[in-house]
């Protein structure tokens, strides 16, 4: 970029310019929506293949596929966090939002433990709504918060069938507010 | 009539790196160098002269055994940018 005497028109091009270049970097973030909505959809399909089809009282080992989504995100997020070379306000709500939202997922499953894990479905339905609605406004992502939105009426809906229907209502609370989003989310970010 | 542009921010790759850290909560020189297309040394005159006018903080500081440098933009900064894009307006509507 050279130095020279440049007219306001060209202010304005280099502000606009500049300012677009700093704008999140959407791709980021799909990742993760991409990476959760894979696994908890597997395990919903798993869960549900287990407990209706093959009738095994171990149906919930379905849910041992989230430890490599864990163990991902962790050493995702620590690769990033040391890679990144500019801290943006966007990036820091998300992941602020994200950490309590991981930290909510994980004290919940404690809570469950102990009170049943009969009505745990809409609540986490619940989260995926909050979770998606928010991060809907922070990334200015229609496609996140119509999915959240959807999220708390199948998270209402939900509680009027049983445990096994719960499941696939899970799976397609995290259809909408995950993949779909996550999938428009990334080919934004490649169109971008 | 027209208002007066400032002449710290009136020069093409002082308004790019302030442009660039309006939008941030902070940046590494290496982030400004790659987006503002700039040389290193060109880059680094640049910045002082923003960091002298108060404009900017800079750390320098170690990762990894390798030298950083941080800037960020002041509130300072951020008032000369408003009334910059402000004194623009006044020359696109006159």
């Amino acid at each position: 970029m050279e130095e020279e005497n440049f007219s306001p028109r060209d202010s304005l091009q280099v502000i606009q310019s500049m300012i677009d270049k700093t704008k999140a970097e959407l791709s980021e973030n799909s990742i993760y929506f991409l990476l959760w909505g894979w696994l908890v959809f597997t395990g919903c399909l798993l869960q549900y293949f287990l407990l209706v089809i093959i009738k095994t009282p171990y149906h919930f080992l379905a849910w041992l596929v989230i430890i490599p989504g864990i163990l991902f995100s962790i050493f995702y997020s620590i690769k990033y966090k040391h890679e990144r070379r500019v801290k943006t306000y966007i990036s820091d709500s998300m992941s602020k939002l994200w950490t309590g939202m991981s930290i909510s997922f994980m004290a919940l499953c404690f809570i469950l433990t102990n009170i049943g894990w009969q009505h745990a479905f809409p609540i986490y339905i619940l989260f995926y709504a909050t979770g998606t609605f928010i991060s809907g406004g922070i990334l200015q992502f229609k496609p996140l918060q119509l999915g959240g939105i959807i999220c708390w009426v199948l998270a209402v809906a939900s509680t009027f069938v049983n445990y096994q229907n719960q499941i696939l209502f899970t799976a397609a609370a995290i259809l909408v507010s995950y993949l779909v989003p996550g999938y428009l989310l990334k080919k934004k970010a490649y169109n971008k | 009539m027209f208002d007066e542009l400032d002449p710290i921010l009136h020069s093409q790759l002082r308004l790019a790196v302030m442009s660039l850290l309006i939008g941030v909560r902070e940046a590494e020189f290496t982030f400004l160098k790659e987006k503002t297309n700039a040389t290193a040394g060109n880059l680094s005159v640049q910045i002082s002269k923003l960091k002298d006018a108060g404009y900017i903080d800079v750390v320098k500081q170690f990762k990894d055994n390798y030298p950083q440098t941080i800037c960020k933009i002041t509130k300072k900064g951020i008032d000369a940018f408003e009334m910059y894009v402000s004194a623009l307006q006044s020359y696109m509507n006159p």
